[in-house]
């Protein structure tokens, strides 16, 4: 027990170095992987609503200057079925709302900005959903503008879908690491734990006069370098027996 | 004229096979057993039987506007039936449930033109299922696919590009809105707000009661909207508070009854007395019985309930065609086909969307008798155009035209008396 012990405090620092060297490498891929998904989602989801937007403001000419304003309901109640649209809007060129998807009414926040901008916009609505909103001017603006508003929501559950997705696979490299790093600390203590039983054994057979064992002493690895040492200093220590040990040689 | 040809058949199949994946559970259909098969039907005409198709909501939230509308065509078809039918042929329709939504209407209108190839589409119920439909028939204007008497009063199917593909025979959401907002100003009520649907025929009475008030000089004060497919249980209150916050003194309601019904209870609860109008299509008896089985004292939340109507009481009985639909009604009590009665649904013995149904439906016969022994396609909207100056029985004499493809276009006001509507002939009285 004792001996694990010793073991287990010789390979801490090694562990811990790889218990940070794991948690340095999950925290930074995850904030890469954070970073390039969220940039990269939120430029696509920008950009296709741009385009939608700008389909609808193409397709509106027509209704607005000729037909009901049903149509136009009809029309955007259709894009309003595409992932990450949460609403949809067109003003004319008065500001007026012609057309919305809003339930149960337009939010002040909206009517409170300036309808002519096209810009993208970032808004929170209701006091807590968080929106990016793009716009398109139609007829360059002369007949209004459509305006679209994304649920940042979305983009954020799959930057959570991709890093949960990543970490669950960086924590499965880590298990493993883990496993083989013990099973590989093991392999390299098992020298060190023959040698450190050779040295209470001869430790023993010092005390109790028997002859050292006879263990470790014919390897050719540093266990039988270090074993060979452990006698010589043993001997060394005793004089009679460092004579006996120094006749053979001087002979 | 010409049936679908093979290519034309695998081009609408691919265009079915997209819209597909679109369907939402809802999208179930069932036939009407008396339907026979598309087998042996030319154009949805055989020998014996012309082939109408129907999608409409028999299932969801605004059932009762689809089963109420085919329970008084019904009525009307089987008497025809009953007497030889039309040019020996009798009337079958084939329906199909589209739960008021558009992408099971749409998917339903392929079926009945593509595999039932029905004779014409008859008897479709709302304005978000209608506007999408309407690009169907421009699809296949060359087999000359009408729709007939679609139960909405909007403008999609009477205006370019899609109005030559319909015929309408009630009066529209823009007149029925100009009505009221002409009376509710008429009596000193000129701060309007508008409840509505948050889809095409909400837009579409909106835009009514907008341009009403604008070509006399006013603006809607205020507006708030709801979710198609939202129930009585659903909570109208924030609705309610923001269109108190305008300080109404009227509110036009353009939405279906378990909605509006919602909507007049919390405005009655949360202090918002002022009256309350609703469509036609609203469909008045829903509204009124869901509010007299849900609250003790109805007659304080029907105060204030004024309701516009397409067709005249059906207690009128003074009315020839009032006289005809409830002799009818009491006579055959029809239903809709087994496969899509709804268990906890009780219909009505009368009501004014039953009573629109069998209207529809009379001129409907009265349109294909003036085709003969040998019904086509191509020559119906010849045939529709026949029809001037035609008595139907409602004391409005109904015509057709290339210009004019709405039949009528008189309007009837109601309010509620003694728990059952009634017409209402002074507003200064009531409202003023």
């Amino acid at each position: 027990m004792k001996l694990n012990m010793n073991v287990q405090k010789l390979f801490r620092r090694p562990l811990f170095g790889i218990f940070l060297l794991f948690g340095i490498i999950a925290v930074s891929t995850s904030w890469v992987c954070i970073a390039t998904v969220d940039s990269q989602l939120s430029e696509e989801y920008e950009s296709n609503s741009r385009g939608i937007a700008q389909t609808i403001a193409d397709a509106s000419v027509d209704i607005i200057l000729n037909r009901d304003l049903s149509a136009l309901q009809s029309l955007i109640d259709q894009f309003l079925e595409i992932q990450g649209i949460s609403y949809i809007y067109i003003v004319n060129e008065d500001g007026e709302f012609l057309a919305h998807t809003f339930v149960p009414g337009i939010p002040g926040e909206i009517l409170a900005s300036d309808p002519a901008d096209t810009g993208t916009v970032e808004r929170v609505l209701s006091g807590a959903d968080n929106y990016v909103e793009v716009g398109s001017p139609i007829l360059a603006g002369v007949a209004g503008s459509v305006h679209i508003g994304m649920d940042k929501s979305v983009i954020t559950l799959k930057i959570q879908q991709a890093v949960g997705r990543q970490m669950y696979l960086i924590s499965s490299i880590f298990l493993v690491g883990i496993i083989a790093a013990i099973m590989l600390m093991n392999l390299a203590a098992r020298p060190v734990e023959h040698l450190l039983t050779y040295a209470v054994q001869l430790a023993r057979a010092e005390r109790e006069g028997e002859p050292a064992p006879g263990a470790l002493l014919e390897r050719d690895d540093e266990a039988g370098q270090l074993a060979r040492l452990l006698l010589y200093f043993s001997r060394v220590a005793d004089p009679e027996k460092a004579g006996a040990l120094a006749r053979p040689e001087a002979s | 004229m010409r049936a679908l040809t093979r290519r034309k058949f695998l081009r609408t199949s691919i265009l079915g096979s997209l819209a597909a994946p679109w369907l939402g559970p809802g999208a179930a259909f069932a036939q009407d057993e008396s339907a026979g098969s598309a087998a042996g039907f030319h154009e949805g005409v055989s020998n014996d039987e012309i082939l109408l198709g129907t999608s409409a909501a028999f299932s969801g939230p605004s059932r009762g506007l689809g089963i109420e509308l085919y329970r008084g065509a019904q009525a009307c078809f089987t008497r025809v039936n009953e007497q030889g039918g039309v040019g020996g042929r009798r009337i079958a329709l084939r329906l199909y449930d589209d739960g008021y939504q558009p992408v099971p209407s749409v998917q339903n209108t392929m079926e009945l033109l593509i595999e039932d190839q029905v004779f014409a589409l008859f008897g479709y119920v709302g304005t978000p299922t209608v506007t999408r439909v309407l690009p169907i028939l421009k699809k296949f204007q060359e087999e000359n696919v009408y729709m007939f008497f679609p139960f909405t009063g909007a403008q999609p199917q009477r205006e370019p590009p899609y109005g030559e593909f319909a015929f309408n025979l009630r009066a529209s959401y823009r007149e029925e809105t100009a009505g009221l907002v002409e009376n509710f100003l008429r009596i000193g009520r000129r701060r309007i707000a508008v409840f509505y649907q948050a889809d095409a025929y909400g837009r579409s009475g909106w835009a009514g009661v907008r341009e009403a008030l604008g070509a006399r000089g006013g603006q809607i004060v205020g507006e708030a909207t709801y979710t198609r497919g939202a129930a009585y249980g659903r909570s109208m209150g924030e609705q309610v508070e923001i269109l108190r916050n305008a300080g109404p003194d009227a509110v036009i309601c353009i939405g279906a009854y378990g909605a509006c019904a919602a909507f007049l209870r919390d405005a009655i609860d949360l202090g918002l007395e002022v009256p309350v109008a609703n469509l036609s299509f609203v469909g008045s008896e829903n509204l009124l019985q869901i509010i007299a089985d849900s609250v003790d004292d109805s007659e304080r939340y029907t105060r204030y309930l004024v309701n516009s109507q397409v067709v005249p009481s059906y207690e009128d009985e003074s009315i020839p065609v009032v006289r005809e639909y409830a002799e009818l009604m009491d006579r055959y009590r029809p239903e809709v086909p087994e496969s899509l009665r709804q268990p906890d649904y009780v219909p009505f013995d009368r009501s004014f969307v039953s009573l629109e149904g069998f209207v529809n439906a009379k001129m409907l016969v009265e349109i294909l008798s003036r085709m003969g022994d040998s019904p086509s396609r191509a020559r119906l909207e010849q045939a529709v155009f026949t029809v001037r100056d035609y008595d139907l029985g409602i004391g409005e004499m109904v015509s057709f035209s290339e210009q004019r493809r709405q039949g009528m276009q008189r309007l009837y006001y109601t309010v509620v008396d003694q728990g059952r509507f009634v017409p209402l002939d002074d507003w200064r009285a009531r409202f003023g």
